[in-house]
């Protein structure tokens, strides 16, 4: 018989609250954090504001929190997630089981970029009077006097998951990826298949990020990606609304202990919730638009509700991808109507991205902790900011108030820029 | 550790493609290991020396423009050299593979590719920085940037860069419909990848997976990075025998850049087409050594030849990372020392190429995956001088025949991740 996957431990850092108990209670009440971007001045750009983790303190969590201090946010952010985690699950301990089938799996991004040495160095390197193409040499010798080394060699991709296996004693399988908005959710997906299999019988998955920087922000907005509503912030987010506009951008991590189930019981551990499915599909289609007939979250859904051992009946609750832009809202529509038929309109489905912002890589775990309180508290969050309903999007969106609801089994959705699908399932745990 | 000896679906490499400093494709690549051709220069596409190391494994001949699908040419203008080394490197093997796009069903083909971000192209940023750098010089005036700077930036200029768009590209180009992913764990990505494909494999959710990655760190922005916290030969004088794997005069590594993709494929599934084979690929596992002494890698190797149930003694050679760094050296030998003691040669092929980072794993496990498939090891290049600190015994000089079927492929990071993979000389 197949391995039973359980989540035995969650974590936060969430522009909604920096413990999973917050995050939740906020998602419930309906409210936001989405303000001016305060990382940077950004009152020039085509957006300004986005959804910021406030008053984070790595100290708070991790004793020596200035080993630290160069990282990145991801890093930062993804220590305190961790920390949170091992401790909920009672597996903090460095000397508790056998760390090396403990592993990491983390859906993250990019460091930091030295922005204003990285244009400077641009600048001076560039031709005086007429534009030209930038003197790479003498790019090059800027470079090596502006920069800061040490702050740059923790900016890597593989920081984070490799920080959170040396800080916590986690010498099992460690991966990493970056599959956009998808990433986090991947990671989780990918790490029920190792312990599954046998590779692992812990693995704390999850993701990090944050894009809010002055180049993340520049790019989202050539892209035209990101809501442009700068005279009502906290209203931009407005997933399935005929109003939408773009998503809004958020920051933030999450990690999950995944725990196999007799290595959960044996401890006697709390088990959240059991991790009954996953899918995993790509769209092939183009770079940033999805499918117009969904048919890779179509395939993917499915795939996670059969992995699951279930049928779309089964499904109480659906945490959407929602991300408040024109083509994910409608084709993730139009993909829950094919997968589920009739009863689309009958199961509750909501966007944590209306009050969370969108984040990235990290979207995904943190809607997942989301998806398994709602499972925990018989109480679905609400899509807020739904005012103007989309012809396109007529499914019930749990309208701007929470709602009391008793389920077994909810869907997770993530897709990502460059067609990348994937779908959890969480399921009540039954013994 | 994911491994196939325990059920029925084997898995083996079905197609191959290079894109190296020493050669492109599967044939010239194997033809310049055999020959010992060194491929780290002095730098071409930049004048190096303001950098403290002028030396890399650059790739001269490469244009996507020629090689890329003529309906997809127009999408160029969306990649950086990484993404293009990437999307290149897809097709080669899928070609090499005789996969042609519709060859397998959509869903029954997905992807695992290893990369990191690309660094930006200088230009893309040229005239917006100019625009907004402050008149005292000291930096860009935010104001300004968002203002007048940012509309200069490409539109796709962030998509140019991400580190998902290789898979991207290519799931579009072969209509691949199944899992996809990419790997960012820095120099252990492509192993990683590689073993997330194998379960994919031994789940059922896929028949076929294309497993590569790709890197382009000789670019002005990651060489003044990297010289700045990475150690980097300062040998400029001897480019040529700069890297020196586990050599006691050892001084740093030196970037590469360029692609490796395999496809792998369930036997059944590759008999069945009468696709020719390279290797076997047995298993893949990953851990990490948080200390970087030793233990922790040597436990990842055990569990990988746990996987594969086999002994060390059936081992051929270990593929060492062998980046001719001081410590990272001297950890890996001593991993690799703790279970196979002297008595199992290591062949460390990076000296020839430089380091390709996400793809480093794979472009160094294609060496061993020809040297099985051509019974015949070549020799690491400039290593002469043994350093007691690392107790491992070194093939160096003329290729020696292969005396056994398997062969290990170790790779590792600077924080102690951890890869090994087994592969085996394919026989039914």
């Amino acid at each position: 018989m197949r391995r039973r996957v359980v989540i035995t431990g969650m974590g936060v850092i969430t522009p909604l609250g920096h413990t999973v108990g917050d995050l939740f209670t906020s998602q419930v009440e309906g409210r936001t954090a989405v303000g001016p971007i305060t990382r940077f001045d950004a009152h020039t750009f085509p957006t300004t504001f986005a959804s910021e983790v406030k008053g984070f303190e790595l100290g708070k969590y991790i004793r020596d929190a200035a080993k630290y201090q160069r990282c990145g946010t991801n890093t930062q952010f993804a220590l305190a997630a961790g920390k949170q985690a091992l401790e909920d699950a009672g597996l903090l301990d460095p000397n508790q089981g056998d760390r090396s089938r403990m592993g990491v799996y983390l859906g993250s991004g990019e460091g930091g970029d030295d922005f204003k040495n990285l244009t400077r160095g641009i600048a001076e390197a560039s031709p005086k009077g007429a534009p030209g193409p930038v003197n790479p040499a003498l790019f090059t010798s800027r470079m090596m006097a502006l920069l800061d080394g040490p702050w740059e060699g923790e900016q890597e991709m593989y920081t984070p998951a490799g920080y959170l296996a040396g800080a916590f004693a986690l010498e099992g399988p460690n991966q990493a990826c970056q599959t956009a908005c998808a990433a986090s959710s991947q990671a989780i997906g990918e790490a029920l298949d190792i312990i599954r299999q046998g590779d692992a019988d812990m693995m704390l998955a999850g993701g990090s990020h944050s894009m809010i920087h002055p180049l993340g922000i520049s790019g989202f907005n050539r892209l035209t990606a990101l809501s442009q509503r700068n005279d009502s912030p906290r209203t931009a987010s407005r997933p399935f609304d005929l109003t939408r506009d773009g998503f809004v951008i958020g920051e933030g991590a999450g990690l999950v202990v995944l725990e196999e189930l007799d290595h959960a019981k044996a401890r006697k551990a709390t088990i959240y919730a059991e991790l009954t499915g996953y899918g995993s599909t790509a769209d092939a289609f183009r770079m940033t638009d999805p499918h117009p007939e969904g048919r890779g979250a179509i395939r993917c859904m499915a795939e996670a509700i059969a992995d699951a051992g279930l049928k779309p009946a089964d499904i109480g609750y659906i945490n959407a991808h929602g991300t408040s832009t024109q083509a994910n809202d409608s084709t993730e529509t139009g993909a829950i109507k094919a997968v589920f038929g009739e009863i689309a309109y009958k199961i509750p489905i909501s966007s944590s991205k209306s009050m969370l912002g969108h984040l990235i890589a990290a979207a995904g775990v943190v809607e997942l902790v989301i998806s398994v309180m709602a499972l925990r508290k018989g109480a679905v969050p609400p899509t807020i900011n739904y005012r103007t309903p989309d012809p396109a999007c007529d499914l019930d969106y749990v309208p701007n108030q929470a709602r009391e609801l008793r389920f077994r089994h909810v869907l997770s959705n993530s897709f990502g820029f460059g067609g990348q699908n994937i779908s959890l399932v969480a399921s009540r745990f039954v013994d | 550790m994911a491994d196939n000896t325990t059920t029925s679906r084997r898995t083996v490499f079905t197609g191959l493609s290079v894109i190296s400093a020493i050669g492109s494709g599967p044939a010239a690549f194997w033809e310049a290991l055999v020959a010992g051709t060194p491929g780290v220069h002095r730098i071409t596409r930049i004048d190096p020396s303001h950098l403290p190391s002028h030396m890399a494994g650059e790739v001269r001949d490469f244009s996507a423009k020629q090689l890329i699908e003529k309906s997809y040419r127009r999408t160029l203008n969306a990649m950086a050299r990484t993404v293009e080394f990437g999307v290149i490197g897809c097709q080669l093997a899928m070609q090499d593979a005789g996969l042609a796009k519709g060859r397998v069903q959509p869903n029954r083909i997905g992807i695992e590719f290893a990369s990191v971000m690309g660094a930006t192209e200088l230009d893309d940023l040229g005239p917006a920085s100019v625009k907004a750098l402050k008149p005292d010089g000291t930096g860009p005036d935010m104001g300004v940037w968002g203002a007048d700077g940012l509309g200069e930036m490409p539109p796709l200029w962030m998509l140019k860069y991400l580190p998902n768009m290789p898979a991207c590209h290519a799931t579009i180009i072969y209509d691949v419909q199944g899992p996809s992913n990419t790997h960012i764990a820095g120099d252990i990505a492509g192993a990683v990848g590689l073993g997330e494909a194998l379960r994919i494999l031994r789940r059922g959710a896929a028949d076929v997976m294309i497993v590569g990655g790709s890197e382009a760190k000789v670019n002005p922005l990651s060489l003044s990075r990297f010289n700045l916290f990475a150690q980097y030969s300062r040998r400029n004088d001897d480019p040529e025998g700069a890297i020196r794997p586990f050599d006691r005069t050892r001084d740093g590594t030196a970037p590469g850049e360029g692609t490796a993709v395999f496809t792998v494929e369930e036997l059944a599934h590759a008999r069945a087409r009468g696709a020719k084979i390279y290797a076997e690929v047995v298993s893949v596992a990953s851990g990490v050594d948080r200390g970087k002494t030793g233990p922790g890698l040597a436990k990842v190797i055990r569990n990988a030849l746990k996987a594969a149930g086999i002994a060390p003694t059936e081992v051929d050679h270990v593929n060492a990372h062998g980046l001719g760094t001081t410590k990272g050296d001297a950890f890996e030998a001593r991993g690799i020392g703790e279970v196979f003691g002297k008595n199992v040669p290591v062949f460390a092929p990076l000296s020839r190429f430089g380091n390709f980072g996400a793809a480093s794993a794979l472009v160094e496990l294609a060496c061993s995956v020809l040297a099985l498939q051509n019974s015949l090891l070549p020799g690491t290049l400039n290593h002469w001088d043994p350093d007691p600190a690392c107790p491992v015994a070194v093939h160096t000089g003329v290729p020696r025949p292969i005396a056994k079927p398997y062969a290990v492929k170790t790779s590792y990071t600077d924080l102690g991740q951890c890869s090994a993979i087994v592969v085996k000389k394919w026989s039914d």
